[in-house]
């Protein structure tokens, strides 16, 4: 399971981490133009936080020449590390990446793309003093409007679905303990989902608002992402909830469906044995019959699914220890 | 005797998982510690707290710092029973484990007897509570059907699976792994590892604090949890037995309805209604035999890319 890959792959991180530090992550994507006014501001509104910090900058796969800038940037100085991959793999593999090479207590993780004002992260800070993930609230926000909607719509059924009370769940800044992302599982998506799934695991989360800086670019997501972002949400709410028992899931539904086919079937059985007429040309019968299999082989994929767990039950760890004694 | 127990891996661990149990938990402390006593031989109590919000966390705390044979893990948030006792277990250094409830419904006195029933050559012994202090009608009857059902589908001959309180052989119980909902079946799990089960008539109290939780929902997930735990036992040495079953049935079905098509297109005069549902079924007939037996080969392929062994080792012969 990855799970348990990447718990083993943060364990070994564990000795490189520096007491105090922060690791500020920022994930870029074709930014080059973009990226020495951004490194200014984020220098500029760093020097203001007291701790020591890094900047780890991911490449997501640029193809405009941003590695070129990037590496120019990281020869400055000590504290700006760079690291590319191979190709885009998406904003939550950059930041699992960075996580590899990270050595800061303290995370705050920003996409580029949101272009939030680095002044503003001394506040999420000191907001994780008595929280283990802050939650970037972004305000004022100079996204579309479209967007905007887009994202309250999805706010609501993520805060529904997950009981969390936040305005911007998935806003791209967040700073976050270590020890969060050590205990929260890999389901991908993790830069969207964080919250949720660190919610999940009895973790602490507040909102600060964060101000987002006026661009020369779209801030707005790509259509295609709102897709990819809402089959991420179904998954990661699947996964958090009956990743261990699927039948539960599957079986429920397989019930529904093999009952309603069942139920059909039998109906048109009789209609057909009592001489009401001829059955062959109704759609009934086609749908009774298709929901009958499908409700069946979904039970049998959830058996199978429990299957898969059971096998690598020995890696499962259901619960997140706060404390012992003795 | 608190120096020993530092030094000296504990005979016995009992585990008791709790959830928001602020009134019971200071007393069972008391009467648990004093029977413990009597028995005389090194133990360690483990109390696993999932995510209580009324004050058991804090009188855990206490009586911690006051107690060394008491250990407590307090979980971050609500994971549920499966996972208390999942960490309770894995925490457990004893030779000899027993769980119980944290509400007061079992007698700490009875720990003793259990241990020393499993003494006898047991690897499991589950508590019977033969003089149950519940309501008939909303307790009682629905528990004696439960009861029966998981029996005889699990292969395990108990008069009460429900009784929380249970001894277990250590080395059988790191074997298997606790997750989802299996609290449940424990007997079932240890019996796929081989376990000796059997069970001793234990007492019980009525519940003085709190509520018992019964709804639809959970009894369905007991169902499904039910299913899975007879499909892994019955199946999961070769799930492709399993999936064959289904597609030989579906298959079979196929080839009838296939027939009674074939017999109407040759009799001269079709009946034209009874050869279009015969054609229509055993198309998704097939198809569905199909799937299973598909499913069959990726049940196949997980369970021989799984590191379970398949296999369990007799404590007495391998010397300990």
């Amino acid at each position: 399971m990855g799970l348990a890959n990447s718990q083993i792959m943060l364990d070994e991180l564990h000795e490189k981490v520096v007491h105090g530090l922060v690791s500020v992550i920022i994930t870029i994507k074709d930014q080059k133009d973009y990226l020495q006014q951004l490194d200014d501001d984020l220098h500029a509104g760093l020097r203001e936080i007291d701790d020591p910090f890094e900047v780890i900058y991911v490449d997501d796969g640029s193809t405009d020449g941003s590695w070129l800038t990037l590496q120019q940037l990281a020869r400055k100085s000590e504290n700006r590390r760079v690291i590319k991959l191979r190709t885009a793999f998406g904003e939550s593999s950059a930041l699992q990446a960075a996580m590899e090479i990270a050595r800061g207590q303290r995370i705050i993780y920003c996409t580029s793309r949101v272009r939030a004002n680095s002044r503003d992260f001394g506040r999420l800070l000191k907001q994780l003093a008595n929280a283990d993930v802050v939650v970037g609230l972004r305000h004022p926000r100079r996204d579309s409007g479209f967007n905007q909607w887009i994202s309250k719509a999805f706010n609501a059924i993520t805060n529904h679905a997950t009981k969390l009370h936040l305005h911007d769940v998935n806003s791209g800044v967040f700073a976050v303990r270590r020890q969060v992302l050590e205990n929260v599982p890999f389901y991908g998506a993790l830069n969207s989902f964080l919250p949720v799934l660190a919610h999940r695991q009895g973790f602490r989360i507040v909102e600060e608002p964060i101000e987002q800086l006026r661009g020369h670019f779209d801030t707005s997501l790509h259509p295609k992402d709102y897709v990819r972002r809402f089959l991420d949400l179904i998954s990661v709410i699947f996964l958090s909830k009956y990743s261990k028992k699927p039948l539960h899931f599957l079986g429920f539904g397989g019930m529904v469906f093999a009952l309603i086919g069942a139920f059909i079937d039998i109906y048109l059985f009789f209609y057909r044995l009592f001489g009401f007429g001829g059955i062959a040309g109704r759609p009934m019968l086609l749908l009774g019959t298709v929901l009958l299999v499908i409700g069946l082989q979904m039970i049998a994929i959830g058996l199978l699914g429990e299957m898969i767990i059971f096998t690598h039950a020995r890696q499962i760890h259901e619960y997140n220890i706060e404390e012992i004694i003795n | 005797m608190r120096n020993e127990i530092d030094q000296i891996a504990p005979y016995l661990s009992v585990i008791v998982p709790f959830y928001n149990e602020v009134e019971s938990i200071e007393k069972l402390w008391q009467t648990l510690f004093v029977s413990l006593e009597k028995l005389e031989k090194p133990y360690e109590v483990i109390f696993v707290d999932d995510g209580s919000r009324d004050g058991t966390r804090d009188i855990m705390r206490n009586l911690a710092n006051e107690y060394k044979q008491l250990r407590i893990i307090l979980f971050r948030a609500n994971f549920g029973q499966s996972a208390a006792m999942a960490a309770g277990f894995e925490a457990a250094r004893g030779e000899i484990v027993v769980a119980m409830d944290g509400d007061l419904q079992n007698d700490p006195d009875d720990v003793g007897r259990i241990v020393a029933k499993l003494e006898e050559g047991y690897d499991v012994v589950s508590g019977w509570r033969k003089d149950r202090q519940d309501k008939v009608i909303s307790r009682k009857i629905p528990s004696k059907i439960a009861n029966y059902i998981i029996c005889s589908l699990t292969d395990v001959k108990l008069h009460d699976t429900g009784c929380s309180l249970k001894a277990f052989r250590g080395e059988l119980l790191h074997r298997i792994a606790l997750y989802g909902e299996f609290h449940r079946f424990i007997p079932a799990l240890l019996r796929m590892e081989g376990a000796r089960i059997t069970e001793m008539p234990v007492k019980h109290h009525a519940r003085l604090f709190g509520v018992s939780k019964y709804n639809i929902s959970r009894t369905f997930r007991v169902i499904m949890d039910l299913t899975t735990i007879r499909m892994l036992m019955k199946h999961l040495h070769n799930p492709l037995s399993f999936f064959a079953l289904f597609s030989v049935l579906t298959g079979v079905c196929g080839w009838i309805t296939a027939f009674i098509g074939a017999q109407q297109l040759f009799s001269g005069s079709p009946h034209v209604d009874t050869l279009n549902i015969s054609i229509i079924m055993t198309m998704l007939l097939w198809s569905a035999s199909f799937m299973f037996i598909a499913l069959g080969l990726v049940g196949k392929l997980i369970v021989s890319s799984g590191e379970r062994r398949s296999f369990s080792l007799d404590y007495e012969k391998y010397g300990h």
